[in-house]
């Protein structure tokens, strides 16, 4: 069967959004909110097929569709999955369905228009990671804004027209100077395909200068130190399903900005200036972990451990030219990149079922704030197991996905000093020092007041919503070779492509 | 051979997932039969392949599957099983056996049976990928998923604040060990491209070697440098001077778990691990030092604490931490042999110490505070009896257990050829006197004296159950006797040579090797040293302060106030901890928020620049007067401005 | 000979006489009955497109002495011009019926000034384009005071009649110098003259600070935009709407005619450093002060003339991407802007004009639909893809960038970012807040589909703006 997979996942849902808004929030509310669930699964189930035939020997785009676009600028509607993507794609279609189940009974207000937003949202962030056409590219990274946008400004808490705004114009300064590099590669390239982006020979002051232009559009995405602020803001104020795409997902687009475009376009650039992407991501790592330790606000509190955790995609990619500078061989660097990766995706699992941990908590006691809980689980034990599991991971515990990613970057920056190591390794402390804190704060102890004292356990669908994501943690713990090897030949030619300068 | 080893491993963790998930529709009864069948499992077959390790089997060293693969490195999870393996699987599935039976009774009536018994099957599980791991990742995992377990059984009366605290407490500095541990891994790993002990030891040579730069002109040898880190991962886990502070809070979980992992197993796993790395520490003098001289450290001083305890268990888990530094001295001294003999004995007449402790809790209706005991002996006499045996053991009473383990490893000590064994030698020496004082210093309090118990507990006293008591007396056993049968075989003979690896020009077990002539022999022996007298000499010390003239001790508080304070503080450690490091590191968070965070970036750059933008606006906004002049105005002077400008440029 | 010019200027020559024909029927016609006159105005713009369709050319036609100019571009932007005073005429009717000012005045003045921007578009020389200038002028200024009883609006047409007669002067006495320096007023003779060597002095230069000047002012560039906040604040929303769509396609003609056809070669030497400091000042204080805005009106007033900024961008490139660029921008100016006014009529009803920015809180309480359509007008306006107005932007910038002039590009991006909050603002009264007024949506069919349709078509070119741009890039031979 060779129909357009990549096409089919896209927009699948965007059309599926536009079916449910049409439904209403009136009446028919009710069948909307099936439909979007109907579509979300089939997306997922139809999405698997790009694993499972995905060739996982070349690095080589593959499930390519090129279609002539805007013939003037020679841009293309033109897809294509590899190693780094199609990881990116699954889990982003893998989400969805749960970020659907996590609104189902607590989206009152528009839920039409909130089911068709994240729809809409999924549609598009498979877009990003799919195009292989610069442009198209940046037609869905920014169209992103739009849904976000109203899902934090609608569905959002007290703050949210302030944190949605923040958010809006935070990233939008971002990619605008992402757009004006790439029109300018564009300029010299003569179109607007990643690819010839990557083989485009660039003088050092170019590099320099799109490498700052991206890093302002990817650095605000990920979010690196000190353009983070957005984050807390957003995620505490955002609907549980919009803080769980937020850091599952959203997040992962400035790492796959980073690994995408500017390792590649601009590989000389980036190893002159690896000094200072190493030192931001080791800052996130170290000084957001302390700052995460005395969050009072849980959401807030996930919400800078992600920023540290996303500190060690940024360090396993960066380090890599000094990886293969202080060490013999590419292995370090190899290490470093698979490293980042890992780190993105199990930190989309983990984070996703950390706020999802909080979103089952918030629809109880409507708060957020750690004081008001304390010895959760005495009236919610299936849910306290659950979510000091996911906490345990979130710490980096060894047979959990959120082990992979750390140990391998960890490693990976040894091949380039000890003392990033050092620092890196700093998380295996702090991360369990924030992470346990809270649940001890939260999860155990003696009932704290009689509001926890009533709290009931989770029904079915929070149970299977969080089981499922715990059974994916401790498959990608316990197993992570298939992921593994399958983004092994990718990344190995990115680095062959990289270490090689464009002077 | 493999799938026995994959029975012996997966038996506990099937038992204590059938516990943990179906732990309502099984019952209580059906949870503790099912996990005791996984243990007894691993415990049999443990023992078959001891004993094939006895008849010359061969070493098995092979590969489960493989966890990844790239950047040259390959990520396996796989066994290796050779003579000290065997030991240290045997040795954990029987105590862990005991344990289970004995926790039948202990936790009768805790609502959290089931949830009990998952966890320690758990633990086993984790124990033993542990032990027979063949390489660092496996070893890393077992590593840190024995510190969950041990975090979730600390924990687990979890609406206890003192429980809670001490769990987090317990992990977070285990974590700061495993900090360390994992930097000496990845030293390795990068160094040598390989996670496999075996291939990482055949390249021992070359990396004592190679030199890193740690700060610029200081080269270290890579070695040295990832032997430290991975000592400092032992000091976390073995709970060695100064990240101790966590075992004595650790008591705040149930007894069967003191007695299992706190006494027995897990923290003895710092241990194994140096000796199972012994191909690597040999190469770097440095690095053993280090070792001898923390574990000297560890032995003398933490022991001197156990004196003033007031709670039953507290008292034991100091002796555990001074047994502790006892091993980890022999590892230093190059006498690995002697380090894992004396875990060996520790684990029995330790665990059986914990246990019939556990005992007098459950007699004495959960309370621990030795003050309100007293003349138990009359009451509880199987207890009493064991809790002697445990005593006398760990005293190294000539012929028990701990005899021979101890001894040798002063003798041991004393040979070897480290840089700081003299020191070490000394606090050993003087640790016998101190372990003596405080074991009988216990042992009269609680079991002699006056009964200080209020009429109502007393009314109630009476032996425990068999449960409880079987397990006493199947620790006792090897507490008296395994000294005794294996000193010859492991400590003297070739039990280790596979595994354990000592250059000979200091070997200081073979030099002692030559002078052993049978366990009578050495016994008779034990009576010509010093030890036996110091022991004695506590003792009598100890009958004297505690039963003769029990207000003395009282007294003595008065006059030495001072160091009575540094003793009752633990020398200040938590003090700093809690007061430096975690109000540090809070208040530091702190201001990265409030002034990094939200006054600097938020305040001053992101919403500053919005406000200026703002501003901006509606100053500019005026200039829009409405007055029609105005506007003309603006438009001649744009028009001039046009004009002046090209007539300036030409 | 005479014949063909007059089929050249065939379209011209209609509308006069459909113009003249309404005029006379409108006279007989009651109050009531002023439906006709719509009507009629719509079959005279339907007529005057058929007759361009008929006699568009593939090539240049010079007619009346060369004054006259007829080509592919011209016959393009008229026939957008016609489709947007059609869409201007469906928008205002029921507004105009519902406030009593149903007139035919209303139609024929704007039949006029579509008049003015035809001979604009195809004005050949400086004086055909300044009666075309003047014609589209008298029609705005009397379609802002077109309500008597409103003293604000006719102090605005006030404003408007004095400032535009000295924008004219200045152009009038650039246009006299221009003809001084190089004896003539035809574009394409002028052109070649100052090609010559040494053929550009200080007069040609000073000729071209006043011209700038003029067509400045006609664009709405600061710090020649004065006007425009208060002509769109002051006149009748449906006259804003025509004054704020239409004639940017006159001015972007003008622009093009004036300074690319006419003044090309001045362009290093001359206008572009001009137009870069017009462009960067109209984006500064059009986007900055758009925030401090809470009249509708007024705030697209200044983003009209941040737009303008960008437009420059186009022209000061100077290549014929540029030029493109700046086409392709003012038509999709043109129809967001269009939109937007619309939506304002719509949210409109009897004495009551939805011209705060409150009026729109709450929208997507009361109509999901249009708050829709206004959040991707207003998306389209911050240029957020996946709506026309990211591509005006792509084009521009790019055209800027080809011309190395990445600070200008910067400064662009820069700007935009800033701009986006006014925009988004107006999405988060409709979204995040509740309704003040809860007053159903009262418009007729036509204008609802109209406009939907309006702002479906941003969407429909920002997926696929092939089209477009290929037209643009067409017809000015890219």
């Amino acid at each position: 069967m060779n129909w357009p997979l990549l096409s089919v996942v896209i927009w699948l849902p965007i059309a599926g959004a536009i079916v449910v808004l049409l439904l209403g929030s009136g009446a028919r509310a009710q069948l909307g909110k099936q439909l979007s669930l109907g579509v979300s699964i089939l997306t997922f189930v139809l999405s698997i097929p790009l694993y499972t035939r995905f060739d996982q020997t070349t690095a080589a785009m593959q499930f390519v569709e090129k279609v002539p676009w805007i013939l003037r600028f020679k841009a293309y509607y033109a897809l294509g999955v590899d190693g780094i993507s199609m990881p990116l794609v699954l889990l982003t279609t893998f989400l969805t369905p749960l970020v659907v189940i996590a609104g189902w009974q607590v989206i009152k207000l528009r839920p039409a228009q909130y089911f068709a937003s994240f729809l809409l949202l999924e549609g598009m962030m498979i877009g990003v990671f799919a195009a292989t056409d610069a442009l198209l590219f940046y037609i869905f990274w920014e169209a992103m804004l739009v849904p976000m946008f109203i899902i934090i400004g609608v569905w959002g808490g007290e703050r949210r027209i302030y944190a949605t705004v923040k958010f809006f114009l935070y990233t939008f300064l971002g990619s605008v100077f992402m757009l004006v590099a790439l029109i300018y590669m564009y300029s010299k390239a003569g179109d607007y395909s990643i690819a010839s982006f990557q083989a485009l020979p660039l003088t050092m002051n170019e590099q320099v200068l799109i490498f700052f232009a991206f890093l302002l559009a990817f650095a605000v995405k990920v979010p690196m130190f000190p353009v983070h602020t957005w984050l807390p803001d957003a995620h505490v104020e955002a609907p549980t399903g919009g803080s769980v795409i937020l850091a599952a997902i959203l997040l992962k687009m400035g790492g796959y900005g980073f690994i995408r475009f500017s390792l590649p376009i601009t590989p000389d650039a980036s190893h002159s200036l690896a000094w200072l992407m190493i030192g931001l991501s080791l800052i996130a790592v170290v000084y957001i972990g302390f700052v995460a330790l005395v969050q009072a606000d849980m959401k807030k509190l996930i919400a800078y451990s992600s920023i540290a955790h996303m500190g060690f995609v940024t360090l396993g990619f960066f380090v890599i030219f000094l990886a293969t500078a202080n060490a013999p061989g590419t292995d370090g660097a190899r290490l470093a990149l698979q490293g980042g990766m890992m780190q993105m995706l199990s930190h989309g699992l983990i984070s996703g079922a950390m706020f999802l941990c909080v979103g089952v908590l918030y629809d109880r006691m409507h708060s957020r704030q750690i004081a008001d809980y304390g010895g959760v689980v005495n009236t919610m034990p299936k849910f306290a197991a659950l979510m000091v599991l996911f906490a345990l991971a979130n710490a980096g515990l060894p047979g959990t996905s959120g082990f992979v990613g750390e140990f391998f970057v960890i490693i990976g920056s040894f091949h380039a000093s000890a003392w990033l190591a050092f620092f890196a390794a700093t998380t295996l402390v702090l991360g369990a020092a924030y992470t346990l804190w809270m649940v001890k704060r939260v999860v155990f102890g003696a009932v704290a007041n009689e509001h926890v004292a009533e709290l009931p356990d989770v029904n079915a669908r929070e149970f299977w919503m969080l089981m499922v994501l715990a059974v994916a943690v401790l498959i990608v713990g316990i197993w992570p070779a298939p992921i593994v090897s399958a983004m092994d030949p990718t990344l190995g030619a990115l680095l062959d492509h990289v270490v090689q300068s464009k002077l | 051979m493999q799938n026995i080893y994959l029975a012996i491993v997966l038996a506990p963790l099937v038992a204590a997932a059938l516990a943990g998930l179906f732990g309502k529709t099984i019952g209580r009864a059906g949870a503790h039969t099912v996990t005791i069948l996984g243990v007894a499992i691993s415990f049999g077959l443990s023992v078959y392949v001891l004993n094939g390790q006895l008849h010359g089997d061969p070493i098995y060293n092979a590969v489960l599957y493989e966890w990844a693969e790239l950047g040259g490195l390959s990520f396996e999870v796989g066994f290796l099983v050779d003579h000290l393996t065997a030991l240290m699987m045997v040795v954990v599935t029987f105590v862990s056996l005991a344990v289970h039976v004995y926790t039948i009774g202990y936790m009768h009536d805790d609502p959290g049976y089931q949830r009990f018994f998952s966890y320690i099957s758990l633990f086993t599980f984790s124990m033993l990928m542990l032990v027979m791991s063949n390489n660092f990742l496996q070893l890393f995992f077992g590593w840190e998923a024995v510190g969950v377990v041990s975090y979730l059984l600390i924990g687990f009366w979890y609406t206890r604040p003192t429980a809670i605290f001490a769990n987090l407490k317990a992990f977070l500095v285990n974590r700061v060990g495993d900090f360390g541990f994992l930097l000496g891994i990845a030293a390795l790993a990068t160094y040598t491209g390989t996670l496999n002990y075996t291939l990482t030891f055949e390249q021992a040579d070359r990396l004592a070697g190679t030199s890193i730069e740690i700060f610029s002109g200081a080269h270290w040898s890579l070695l040295t440098f990832a032997c430290i880190c991975l000592f400092v991962g032992a000091m976390g886990k073995s709970a060695q001077v100064p990240l101790h502070v966590w075992l004595p809070d650790s008591m705040e979980g149930p007894t069967p778990i003191s007695a299992l992992i706190h006494a027995a197993t897990m923290v003895t796993a710092g241990i194994f691990m140096v000796a199972r790395m012994s191909p690597l520490f040999e190469h770097s003098e440095a690095a053993l030092s280090v070792v001898i001289t923390i574990g000297a450290l560890t032995a003398f001083f933490t022991g001197l604490l156990g004196i003033v305890q007031q709670d039953i268990k507290r008292v034991i888990a100091y002796s555990t931490l001074s047994q502790l530094g006892y091993m980890t001295v022999a590892l230093g001294a190059s006498a690995y042999g002697a380090g894992i003999f004396h875990l060996m004995t520790h684990a029995f007449f330790k665990a059986l110490l914990f246990l019939a402790a556990g005992s007098v809790i459950i007699a004495m209706h959960h309370e621990q505070d030795i003050r309100k005991m007293g003349g138990l002996w009359k009451y509880m006499p199987i207890t009493y009896g064991t809790f002697v045996i445990g005593t006398l053991a760990l005293i190294g009473f000539p012929g028990f257990a701990g005899f021979f383990s101890k001894d040798a490893l002063i003798e041991a000590v004393h040979a070897s050829e480290t840089p700081g064994h003299m020191l070490a030698y000394w606090a050993v020496l003087l640790g016998v006197f101190v372990t003596s004082l405080y074991s009988f210093r216990l042992l009269f309090v609680v079991f002699h004296g006056e009964e200080r118990m209020d009429h109502h507990t007393k009314e109630h006293l009476h032996e425990t159950s068999p449960v409880v008591w079987l397990p006493l007396v199947a620790l006792a056993i090897p507490s008296v006797a395994i000294g005794w049968l294996t000193v010859g075989k492991v400590l003297y003979g070739d039990w280790f040579d596979g595994s354990i690896f000592v250059r000979p020009e200091h070997n200081p077990l073979s030099e002692a090797a030559e002078s052993f002539h049978g366990p009578a022999q050495f016994v008779a022996h034990g009576f010509e040293g010093p030890t036996i007298y110091l022991a004695l000499a506590a003792f009598v010390t100890a009958w004297f302060l505690y039963l003769k003239r029990p207000d003395l001790p009282a007294r003595w508080q008065q006059q030495f106030s001072g160091l009575y304070r540094v003793l009752a503080n633990k020398y200040y450690f938590d003090w700093f901890n809690e007061n430096v490091l975690a109000r540090g590191g809070r208040l530091l968070g702190g201001f990265f928020w409030k002034v990094g965070d939200e006054m600097l970036i938020d305040g001053a750059v992101v919403n500053g620049s919005a406000k200026t933008i703002g501003l901006v606006a509606s100053v500019a906004r005026n200039l829009q007067s409405g007055y029609l002049y105005h506007y003309a105005f603006a438009m001649i002077v744009g028009l001039a401005a046009l004009v002046g400008w090209l007539v300036f440029r030409t | 000979m005479p014949t063909t010019d007059l089929v050249t200027a065939a379209p011209e020559a209609f509308l006069t006489f459909a113009i003249c024909a309404v005029l006379l029927v409108d006279v007989f016609l009651r109050d009531t009955q002023r439906n006709v006159t719509y009507v009629l105005s719509m079959l005279a713009l339907i007529g005057t497109a058929a007759v361009t369709l008929h006699v568009s050319v593939d090539h240049r036609v010079l007619a009346f002495g060369g004054s006259f100019v007829l080509d592919p571009t011209s016959g393009v932007l008229k026939m957008f011009a016609y489709i947007i005073v059609g869409v201007v005429f469906l928008y205002s009717r029921e507004n105009l019926e519902q406030n009593g000012l149903l007139k035919g005045e209303f139609f024929l003045l704007g039949l006029f000034g579509l008049l003015g921007i035809m001979i604009m578009i195809s004005a050949n020389s400086l004086l055909t384009l300044y009666l075309g200038l003047e014609v589209l002028a008298l029609a705005q200024y009397t379609l802002v005071a077109f309500n008597r009883d409103s003293a604000i609006a006719a102090e605005s047409a006030m404003k408007y009649f004095v400032l535009g007669a000295i924008a004219s002067g200045t152009l009038l006495y650039g246009i006299s110098l221009l003809y001084g320096i190089a004896g003539t007023i035809q574009l394409d003779a002028l052109a070649e003259h100052f090609a010559r060597p040494g053929g550009i002095g200080v007069p040609a230069l000073l000729a071209l600070a006043f011209i700038v000047a003029g067509v400045a002012f006609k664009f709405g560039a600061v710090p020649f935009h004065m006007w425009l906040p208060d002509v769109y604040q002051g006149a009748p929303a449906p006259v804003t709407l025509y004054i704020g769509s239409a004639p940017e396609i006159a001015a972007f003609a003008l622009v093009w005619r004036v300074l690319v056809e006419g003044l090309g070669p001045l362009h290093d030497t001359g206008w572009q450093d001009m137009l870069i400091v017009l462009s960067v000042l109209s984006l500064g204080v059009g986007n900055l002060v758009a925030i401090a805005q809470t009249n509708l009106k007024r705030m697209l007033a200044y983003s009209t003339i941040s737009h303008v900024g960008f437009i420059l961008m186009g022209f000061i490139a100077g290549t014929p991407q540029g030029i493109q660029a700046a086409m392709f921008y003012t038509f999709a100016y043109v129809l967001m802007a269009a939109a937007a006014f619309g939506m304002i009529i719509l949210l409109s009803r009897a004495g009551f004009e939805a011209e705060r920015l409150e009026d729109f809180k709450g929208l997507n309480a009361r109509s999901p639909w249009f708050a829709f359509v206004t959040l991707m007008i207003m998306f389209s306006m911050a240029g957020v893809p996946p709506f026309v107005g990211f591509y005006a932007k792509l084009v521009v910038l790019g055209s800027v960038l080809d011309r190395g002039l990445v600070w200008l590009a910067a400064v662009g991006v820069l700007f935009a970012v800033i701009g986006a909050f006014y925009y988004i603002r107006i999405v988060w009264f409709m979204y995040f807040a509740e309704p003040t007024d809860r007053e159903p949506l009262a418009a007729a069919p036509d204008m609802r589909i109209a406009l939907s349709a309006n702002g479906l078509g941003l969407l429909a070119l920002g997926v696929f703006p092939g089209l477009l741009i290929d037209l643009c890039a067409r017809v000015l031979g890219g």
